[in-house]
């Protein structure tokens, strides 16, 4: 596993604490936009994602980048996660990774 | 031998070890066990076993056998203070001892055991740490004792379970408590407890009296519930301020409401006659570190683990019977007869009886698998695998085992004791094989955490 450079799990309500660093999420697309997309984080706030999009998007994408802005994201990595996906259990892992349980996290 | 006019040099437990023999301790006996016989491969005989305290406030337990238990069983009264020397001391063995100290003590016959005459006797209070009842699944796979108060709800009959180890009939009595969590829980009282105190609970039950009881065991069939152990203490309707606000709130509110078993949250129960697969979930080392599970009667759990190991070289399947299943017998040249159906046949069915190592996060265990569920976890019919094995070198063979191993699915098992070569072994069979819903099984694992942490 590549550890040189470590990206926060955040949703979007923790994004805004990691402006200027590493960040990955997963978000569900809302719609695309010029120059990226706009994305519904797993605790229901908005996320705009700045970068390259695979060819076809599917319901849910996985984003990693470096967080530009309390919600936003200049993405390097934009990965397909299908069309289902349990958002209530991804915010509870960001929440956990980021709580009482952010030292098993890199 | 020993003098009260010749002033003693008295050590404090704390000081004691098993290389420095000649002490003597002062002590009060803060707990006294039954007479025990036991019966077992080195032999038969008597044992008793006792807690001394000292005035440092140190615990050690003392445990006498046959001679010295019967010399000393009625000289030792709870309460009072004694000076003993020449006992022997050993690293505790945690399995019969909860007492919290790194050694033991065992007295035998030229052991000396004084009474302190001039010492006030002091029953010590029995220091209770309540658990209240919602709280009991986060003690559901520890060895660590617990303390429960509640209120009577039910108290069965007697019922005599055979102990398959010595084939003994013991009785049990289950009462069911509740408490001001609003949830209930079985207590499963064992002997002597079942007949002594568990008589006199049936006679009151209709009183709703409370119990505070000591030392319970938390196990996980089906749900939680609660057993007692040797060292089990049960008070009936105490004097104590948990007990009178127990009582105070039952007679305002508990005797209308209703309860709900503790662990019926955990999604145990029957979805259309089949269990759910989060009810009874538990990991393997629990399994296999409790030997005695299912000893009564065959028990069963879920689980989620992987195949880690198949024995490429055992015979994983049978000739079986097209009609009965049951295994043929092979008659050389001339087919296969079913002493069942009384007939003989020129073909069979191959049925699967695999034998296979599976491991989760925290264990491993050997278990059996027959059928359809070793078909799914195989991912071929019998005979498509006996096809693979006589082809060519027997490569594919050897690649389809191989592709099952490592691959999670969530098993129904069954598991109770097995005698093989006088030799206590377990047995679990794999009932139910299911694939993994990884969304359910990450709330499930969620709501794991979020309950230990609670």
């Amino acid at each position: 596993m590549d550890t040189s450079k470590p990206a926060v799990l955040v949703n979007g309500g923790l994004l805004r604490g990691y402006v200027g660093q590493r960040v990955r999420t997963v978000a569900q697309v809302v719609r695309p936009d010029a120059g990226g997309l706009t994305g519904r984080s797993t605790d229901e706030k908005q996320i705009d994602v700045k970068g390259k999009m695979p060819a076809a998007v599917t319901t849910f994408v996985e984003v990693i980048g470096v967080a530009d802005g309390p919600q936003s994201i200049c993405a390097e990595i934009v990965t397909n996660f299908g069309d289902t996906f349990d958002a209530n259990n991804f915010n509870q892992l960001c929440r956990h990774a980021n709580g009482d349980f952010r030292h098993l996290f890199i | 031998m020993s003098s009260t006019s010749i002033p003693r040099q008295v050590y404090l437990l704390a000081s004691l070890n098993p290389y420095q023999g000649n002490w003597t301790i002062k002590v009060r006996l803060t707990a006294k066990g039954p007479m025990r016989h036991y019966n077992n491969t080195r032999g038969e005989g008597y044992v008793f076993s006792v807690e001394l305290t000292d005035d440092d406030g140190t615990q050690i337990q003392a445990t006498m056998f046959n001679t010295a238990a019967r010399k000393f069983f009625e000289v030792f009264d709870l309460g009072k203070v004694y000076y003993i020397s020449s006992g022997y001391l050993k690293r505790a063995n945690k399995t019969y001892n909860c007492v919290d100290n790194d050694y033991e003590m065992t007295l035998n016959e030229n052991s000396q055991v004084e009474e302190a005459v001039n010492e006030p006797v002091l029953i010590p209070e029995t220091k209770f740490n309540f658990v209240p009842i919602d709280q009991l699944g986060q003690y559901l796979h520890k060895k660590e004792l617990i303390d429960v108060i509640g209120f009577i709800q039910h108290v069965s009959s007697s019922m005599s379970i055979r102990r398959k180890v010595d084939n003994e009939i013991v009785p049990k009595r289950d009462i069911t408590i509740a408490d001001d969590t609003i949830k209930s829980v079985i207590v499963s009282l064992w002997a002597p407890l079942a007949t002594g105190i568990g008589n006199k609970l049936l006679d009151m039950f209709d009183a709703s009296p409370i119990v505070a009881i000591k030392s319970l065991r938390v196990s996980g069939f089906g749900g939680i519930t609660l057993s007692t152990i040797t060292n089990t203490i049960i008070d009936i309707n105490p004097n104590s301020p948990e007990s009178h606000k127990l009582k105070t709130w039952y007679g305002s509110e508990g005797s209308t409401t209703k309860f709900e078993y503790v662990g019926s949250t955990f999604k145990t129960g029957l979805i259309n006659d089949a269990p759910s697969l989060y009810s009874d979930r538990v990991g393997l080392d629990y399994i296999t570190n409790n030997l005695s599970l299912g000893e009564a009667k065959p028990v069963y759990y879920t689980t989620r683990a992987c195949m880690s190991f198949i024995k490429t070289n055992q015979s994983m399947y049978y000739h079986a019977c097209k009609t009965c299943n049951k295994k043929l017998t092979n008659n050389v040249g001339s087919g296969y007869s079913c002493e069942m159906c009384k007939t003989t046949q020129t073909d069979s069915n191959l049925r699967y009886v695999v034998s296979a190592k599976f491991s989760d996060t925290n264990g491993e265990a050997w278990m059996s698998l027959f059928a359809d569920e070793a078909q799914t976890i195989i991912g071929c019919s019998a005979t498509e695998l006996d096809n693979m094995k006589s082809k060519d070198d027997g490569g594919a063979y050897q690649t389809q085992l191989k592709k099952a191993t490592w691959v999670p699915h969530v098993f129904r098992l069954m598991v109770a004791p097995q005698e093989y070569n006088n030799d206590k072994r377990q047995r679990i069979t794999v009932k139910i094989v299911s694939p993994v819903d990884y969304a359910a099984e990450s709330k499930f694992l969620l709501d794991d955490i979020s309950s230990t942490q609670s």
